[in-house]
């Protein structure tokens, strides 16, 4: 038995060297969307740097940001759409009040690999290609080579987007589409497989994809911003209730120059 | 069957469990080589000046002489190369619009180039995020950086009907003629007195906290959180299973009950994480409350119910191998059966129970799943012990899929993501050893 007590003394010296930093003055939960993710780690690093608050994100999907204000486990939720009618009524049900707040704008890139020589498409065409129609990318002036579609799991906003944008209610996406599960996932399927078709968040694309034009306008901050390119958005933070104290503070971090300055450093678009 | 044909069975058989072992042990390999051999660059590597700069600027280490020095050398050798481009600007700007708007796209692409690899440029305002505000602080990911600066890397669309393949143009070639041209020739000379490399071993790299999300710095964080996890996971576990073996051998009667809860336990020992995290979610979060939101309490219950069945199994087998005779000589003795249990069998059974323990305990280290709901975030700074009722954690298993997928620099930060993964093999390969060790102790002991 006195070994087994040693052991037991081990690990309660181990969870007291682990005991470094106390806690500080509040602490701010936040849950939700991977696209948003960018922006609020960089908030929550500048946040906690300036005001000692403890800042803790997690990357789970805008679904789960949903259900995670509306079973009141975090207190802010990052969502890429807004909030269904059906989980704002679940949320009145659980005695939430969600707010919403616009926290920056992001066009949606719809990226193929560098390889393809395809530059352009229209919006009919990704709905053609994305629901089944195009197979190959010779019929849009491309290479003879099957599309790989990739899409985004039923949890994400941006697939969300992505379906009321372009796709419509009446063209549903193909089931020969693949899914995967953010939007760095995404970038990777696309930048490794040529014949790989993709859309992503503004912020994430970067060389190894190449943006298309849509309908004649290439995605950039300026496009977005003027809403001439026709596949952007809305980020939202959800509060429960009109936010106070520290929330209030964090909330309003998109409203300060710092804050203006980080978002479009992230490559996103400020309101 | 003759003797010569019962032979080769024999042989073939040995030939075969031979091979089987043999293509284990190659798999293990090819498995843990570049586990290791990544990993260890996360802490072994040849860093630059700018990894020195953080190293000082953010957490107050380094030698200020040594740096400024070494600072200052570089910046003599980087003053030239700005030069170089405030020079070519001037000249973009006497030139016609039409000949400058042919460099102006490239000489962006230069420049961005230019300030991932030192830093911002001069007359650039300080960036907001930590990640641009240094250069690259490897040496490798420097020399890449190089390549992006002096090569440009094109298409050829030559062929419609095919793929393109990708070739690299010099860019010195585009800017022939220009002020800019001699720059190309001058880094490639001069990238180390730019850079400064030095071999480092940076230990900090697992008692640092990350900066900016895991771009610099160590994984502190994500490590103690591991810790956390599977101690509390232990702590709830460990005795709840020893009480319930002890109560399936010495107490329960052999009927339909009993059986039932056996196979009830069997089974839930397959199912698969992912429904144990959602469970936690569902019953721990949002049922029972336990904390406001994930905590590493939530997450330490969730994965004590998900190794509960196995040390219940673990410590059954060891307490039903302790010798029948040890019990009888106790009760024989007048001992009480509950002073049996604790003085006699139990000590007999404890390397045993202590094998499924502690086994157990690096699976809930590694589990992924039952964590992603219930306690784990990708940013939060490491917590201290007070908190662990109401703040979730940074936990490596959980990081390591965040880095591998969802983050927004994932390529850029491949040795974090598998230092990570290095930490927590040889977390796990050290609760098993030393399951080995302790267990060969204690039956030592018992011997003797």
């Amino acid at each position: 038995m006195k070994l087994f007590s040693k052991f037991l003394m081990g690990a309660a010296v181990l969870g007291v060297m682990a005991s470094g930093d106390a806690s500080a003055a509040g602490k701010i939960v936040m849950d939700g969307s991977t696209t948003v993710g960018p922006i609020a780690k960089s908030f929550a690093a500048y946040f906690q740097k300036t005001t000692g608050t403890e800042v803790t994100v997690s990357e789970s999907g805008s679904g789960n940001g949903a259900k995670s204000i509306i079973n009141g486990t975090c207190d802010i939720a990052n969502m890429s759409r807004a909030m269904k009618d059906k989980e704002v009524a679940a949320a009145k049900a659980k005695g939430v009040n969600p707010v919403e707040h616009i926290v920056a704008l992001d066009g949606l890139a719809v990226v193929v690999n560098p390889g393809n020589r395809v530059t352009a498409l229209s919006i009919a065409q990704i709905r053609d290609i994305y629901s089944g129609k195009i197979t190959n990318w010779s019929k849009v002036g491309g290479p003879n080579a099957q599309i790989v579609k990739i899409q985004r799991e039923s949890n994400s906003g941006t697939q969300d987007t992505f379906k009321s944008l372009v796709m419509g209610k009446e063209y549903p996406i193909s089931k020969r589409a693949e899914s995967q599960a953010s939007n760095g996932a995404v970038k990777n399927r696309v930048s490794t497989t040529p014949a790989a078709i993709g859309f992503i968040g503004l912020g994430f694309v970067d060389s190894s994809v190449k943006p298309l034009l849509v309908d004649g306008v290439a995605p950039s901050a300026e496009t977005v911003k003027n809403g001439t390119y026709p596949i952007s958005r809305p980020l939202f933070m959800y509060t429960n209730g009109q936010p106070t104290g520290v929330v209030k503070q964090f909330i309003d971090l998109n409203k300060t120059s710092d804050g203006m300055r980080m978002i479009s450093e992230l490559g996103f678009v400020n309101k | 069957m003759n003797l010569g044909t019962r032979k080769i069975l024999d042989n073939s058989f040995t030939a075969v469990g031979m091979g089987s072992i043999v293509v284990m042990a190659l798999a293990l390999l090819a498995v843990l080589t570049p586990i290791v051999y990544n990993g260890v660059g996360a802490v072994f590597f040849t860093g630059t000046i700018e990894h020195r700069t953080i190293l000082y600027k953010e957490y107050g280490r380094g030698d200020a002489k040594t740096i400024e020095t070494q600072t200052a050398t570089a910046e003599r050798y980087r003053g030239e190369a700005y030069r170089m481009l405030s020079d070519f600007e001037a000249e973009m700007e006497g030139m016609p619009f039409e000949a400058s708007s042919r460099y102006r796209s490239q000489y962006a692409q230069v420049r961005a180039a230019m300030s991932s690899l030192l830093g911002p440029l001069p007359g650039d305002p300080t960036p907001m995020l930590t990640r641009f505000q240094y250069g690259q602080t490897r040496w490798e990911k420097a020399e890449e950086k190089l390549h992006e600066i002096l090569y440009e890397k094109k298409w050829d669309y030559s062929d419609p009907t095919v793929m393109a393949k990708a070739f690299y143009v010099p860019r010195a070639e585009a800017f022939a003629g220009t002020m800019l041209a001699p720059l190309f020739g001058y880094l490639d000379r001069h990238l180390a007195d730019m850079m400064q490399p030095e071999f480092t071993v940076y230990w900090g790299f697992f008692t640092d906290r990350s900066l900016d999300a895991h771009i610099f710095g160590g994984i502190w964080p994500e490590i103690q959180g591991t810790f956390f996890l599977a101690i509390g996971a232990m702590l709830f576990a460990f005795p709840l299973g020893v009480i319930a073996a002890v109560y399936f051998t010495e107490y329960a009667k052999e009927g339909f009950f009993t059986s039932i809860l056996r196979s009830a336990n069997s089974t839930l020992a397959g199912v698969p994480s992912i429904v144990f995290g959602l469970f936690g979610l569902a019953f721990f979060i949002n049922t029972m409350k336990v904390s406001e939101s994930k905590s590493v309490l939530a997450g330490s219950l969730t994965l004590a119910i998900m190794i509960l069945p196995t040390i219940i199994r673990a410590a059954e087998e060891a307490i039903l191998s302790v010798p029948k005779t040890y019990k009888e000589a106790s009760l024989g003795l007048g001992s009480t059966k509950w002073n049996t249990i604790a003085t006699v069998i139990l000590p007999a059974a404890l390397p045993g129970i202590i094998t499924g323990g502690i086994i157990s305990l690096g699976r809930a280290a590694g589990e992924t799943a039952p964590i992603i709901f219930t306690a784990a975030v990708s940013v939060g700074s490491a917590i201290g012990i007070a908190d662990v009722f109401s703040s979730p954690t940074p936990a490596l298993s959980w990081n390591i899929y965040n880095l591998a997928s969802e983050h927004e620099m994932a390529c850029e930060i491949r040795h974090v993501q598998y230092g990570m993964v290095l930490s927590l093999v040889s977390i796990v390969l050290l609760l098993n050893l030393s399951a080995i060790l302790l267990r060969a102790k204690i039956s030592q002991k018992l011997k003797g």
